[in-house]
């Protein structure tokens, strides 16, 4: 029994080419480097969470399949959005157990963009909810 | 027209009229322009948002693209660029924390506050703080000796009566209008007329004239929705604070935290290094 130590790679069977430019159209920079075609998911302890611009970081450490400590990086949004997404600075603080559904990187590395973070109150944190305002 | 409204008949030229005004019977034809005074300006308080898709011009079904109407040798060069995102190989000026400029800021999805003086419209953008200055006081643009290529170019405009506020914008940088990277050259010219359709909705019709790119102007409509949550404001957005985005083989990516060789390791990083290095941290005592 692995609790955090699930680091399952699943298809979404998305639509990728539709997703060009359309996507990653809230972010500063390109989504190229991330693969929205899948879908990673991390369950693993909060060692940092930088609230800053252009983008936020939230830092997992989560044991690999062998057991071994490992560093993920997470991309959210910057602070404005995930402060409109209800997402504070001190939403997610270090040593809080997470489970965390991203869009891998490409190239491999141990990263990608935050889809959502369930908390282990079983709170879901969703960061782009900032981007869907309510207008009137 | 009320009496109280001074008509400006050209950028240069003011008259004020004690009774009502010709442009009546004579309208639309460029309406003439109006003064207005503080109690006059229409209001357009609130934070506003951009309907629609990240996309300049949201008239197409494509998503991966627009359509401008291009010159052969720019419509060729946008199909490669478009050719290459698709594949998984993108560029974004913005990725350098580059401001958006005019009229690329238009189609971003972020906060933005429109600011009405008699003299000047403040259009306040969140992203990178960026911030067009429409100048209403009838002053004309700069003199062609004094121009050159700016992220917001020149803006000078004017009011009409029933609230529509006429902006004509010039001396822009080459950019491109949207992620998917269809370009303008410093030739671009702009108007536009902005008013507030409904309660909850500005709209800003475009005209964009490029005599290098396009082959004929260009009409776009865009229209931004009022938030519902007052409590909303709008921050300072320090791009370079912790960008970790970067180009490599002509394409974006990311140096993660924790691997170092960020260009600009901002302010997360430098508190990193203060760990490392006792001279930094004495200075941040």
């Amino acid at each position: 029994m692995r609790p955090l130590a699930r680091h399952t790679l699943l298809l979404a069977g998305l639509a990728l080419a539709a997703q060009v430019f359309m996507a990653q159209a809230f972010a500063h920079h390109s989504f190229a480097m991330f693969d929205r075609s899948k879908e990673v998911t991390v369950a693993g302890t909060v060692k940092a969470f930088n609230y800053t611009n252009p983008h936020s970081w939230l830092q997992i450490l989560a044991k690999d399949e062998n057991g071994r400590e490992k560093e993920w990086s997470f991309e959210m949004e910057g602070p404005s959005t995930l402060m409109r997404a209800g997402i504070k600075p001190g939403a997610l603080k270090p040593g809080d157990k997470v489970t965390v559904k991203a869009w891998p990187l490409k190239d491999g590395r141990a990263a990608g963009a935050a889809v959502n973070i369930t908390k282990a109150d079983g709170t879901v944190l969703d960061p782009r909810r900032g981007l869907r305002i309510p207008t009137t | 027209m009320t009496l109280r409204k001074c008509v400006v008949l050209s950028f240069t030229a003011l008259a004020c009229f004690t009774g009502t005004l010709a442009t009546a019977e004579t309208k639309p034809a460029a309406a003439a322009s109006v003064k207005m005074t503080w109690d006059e300006l229409p209001d357009w308080s609130g934070l506003w948002v951009m309907e629609g898709r990240i996309i300049f011009d949201n008239s197409g079904k494509d998503p991966t693209r627009q359509f401008p109407p291009l010159k052969p040798e720019y419509e060729a060069r946008y199909a490669a660029i478009v050719k290459d995102a698709v594949a998984g190989k993108e560029f974004d000026p913005l990725t350098y924390c580059l401001p958006a400029g005019f009229p690329r800021v238009l189609a971003e999805p972020f906060l933005q506050e429109l600011v009405l003086r008699p003299e000047s419209v403040y259009w306040i953008h969140e992203q990178q703080n960026e911030i067009r200055r429409i100048y209403t006081d009838g002053r004309s643009h700069p003199p062609a000796d004094e121009l050159y290529p700016l992220w917001e170019g020149h803006s000078v405009g004017h009011w009409e009566a029933d609230g529509t506020l006429v902006v004509d914008t010039i001396s822009l940088r080459e950019g491109i209008y949207d992620r998917t990277g269809a370009p303008h050259s410093t030739q671009l010219h702009v108007t536009e007329r902005i008013r507030k359709i409904d309660a909850n909705t500005i709209e800003d019709q475009l005209t964009l004239v490029d005599p290098v790119v396009l082959t004929k102007p260009w009409h776009v409509v865009k229209r931004y929705k009022k938030l519902n949550d007052p409590s909303l404001r709008i921050d300072h957005w320090a791009c370079e604070e912790d960008n970790r985005a970067v180009v490599k083989d002509g394409s974006t990516d990311l140096v993660l935290p924790g691997e170092g060789g960020s260009k600009q390791p901002g302010a997360a990083g430098f508190r990193e290094q203060a760990e490392k290095t006792p001279q930094l941290k004495s200075q941040e005592k």
